[in-house]
């Protein structure tokens, strides 16, 4: 590949940082917290983000609340499916400890033993404004040079 | 009404129920495992259309499990819970799919979570699990605790949980 000038890769960067599309597959609660900014009150796309129907055309991967044993796999079906450079947020405790589940005999405790992890969101769900804390924290990452997986 | 119906099956299931009870809109029938077929034939007769629910508890300490069938009827506006025991070792029952179509995903939902055989049923294939080949998780003598340590706090995951 033909090696990029510097100001090239920063204006690849910015491009990126402005147009993250994110897979429309949620798992659970946390997506509650997130459905504000699909709406005008908080209005993602005015950070250029979408929400998009195949992992082919995603950059992002939100894992939003607890992941049982089944959705696990198909979220490393997703997660394999979107092209490179991709990005992993994960919203709330479930995907993180178990959260609540955390004796649950169906819902895996750690996400990140499956797929990396960029950027984990707190809270049991998350607010929209701790979610949105945690999209523009990636965006500057990702603006400033990181290259996702 | 509900005392009617009551008072009905009792005279022609007299060694079938096990205990009634019933106020208005709800009846309440235990029911011995060899007659429940027919009574559960009978209520539908009697206008019992819907079959809300089919759920299972496991007592364990009796050896028993118990089917709970839910009916309602949209006529009469009653509901009516039949109750029926079963052996815990090896446990088969009737299917009542050749009377209400709609308890199908409830048997079959009840097999997978507590491995109860609906003979009759056509598909019992699992239903929310997949590749679970330990005990049916509701089951009282399935340890979920010592599970949960074994399959997600192993000693080589490197968290809480390790002793």
């Amino acid at each position: 590949m033909k090696k990029l000038t510097p100001r090239a890769i920063k204006s690849r960067a910015e491009a990126r940082t402005y147009s993250l599309w994110v897979i429309n597959y949620f798992t659970a609660c946390g997506f509650m917290e997130l459905l504000p900014w699909v709406g005008s009150g908080y209005d993602m796309e005015r950070f250029g983000i979408l929400a998009v129907a195949t992992p082919r055309h995603a950059d992002v991967l939100v894992v939003s609340g607890y992941v049982t044993k089944k959705a696990v796999k198909r979220i490393k079906m997703i997660y394999d499916q979107m092209p490179s450079p991709k990005y992993v947020l994960a919203l709330g405790s479930c995907p993180m400890t178990g959260g609540m589940y955390w004796d649950s005999y169906s819902t895996v405790k750690r996400i990140d033993e499956y797929i990396p992890v960029d950027n984990w969101i707190l809270g049991c769900p998350p607010k929209p404004e701790n979610i949105g804390h945690g999209i523009v924290m990636a965006m500057h990452a990702i603006k400033g040079g990181f290259e996702g997986h | 009404m509900a005392n009617e119906i009551v008072s009905t099956l009792k005279s022609e299931f007299a060694e079938a129920i096990l205990s009634c009870a019933s106020e208005d809109g709800r009846i309440l029938l235990q029911v011995a495992g060899q007659g429940f077929h027919q009574l559960l034939s009978r209520l539908k007769d009697m206008g019992f259309d819907h079959c809300s629910d089919v759920t299972l508890v496991d007592y364990i300490n009796d050896g028993e499990f118990e089917v709970i069938y839910h009916l309602w009827s949209h006529g009469r506006k009653i509901r009516a819970v039949v109750k029926v025991r079963i052996p815990r070792e090896s446990p088969t029952i009737a299917s009542i799919v050749d009377l209400w179509k709609g308890a199908q995903i409830h048997e079959r939902e009840g097999h997978e979570l507590f491995g109860v055989v609906f003979d009759g049923n056509p598909d019992l294939s699992p239903l929310f699990l997949e590749d679970w080949e330990e005990l049916p998780p509701f089951r009282k003598d399935f340890d979920i605790r010592e599970y949960v340590k074994r399959e997600y706090y192993g000693e080589d995951k490197g968290y809480f949980g390790q002793e």
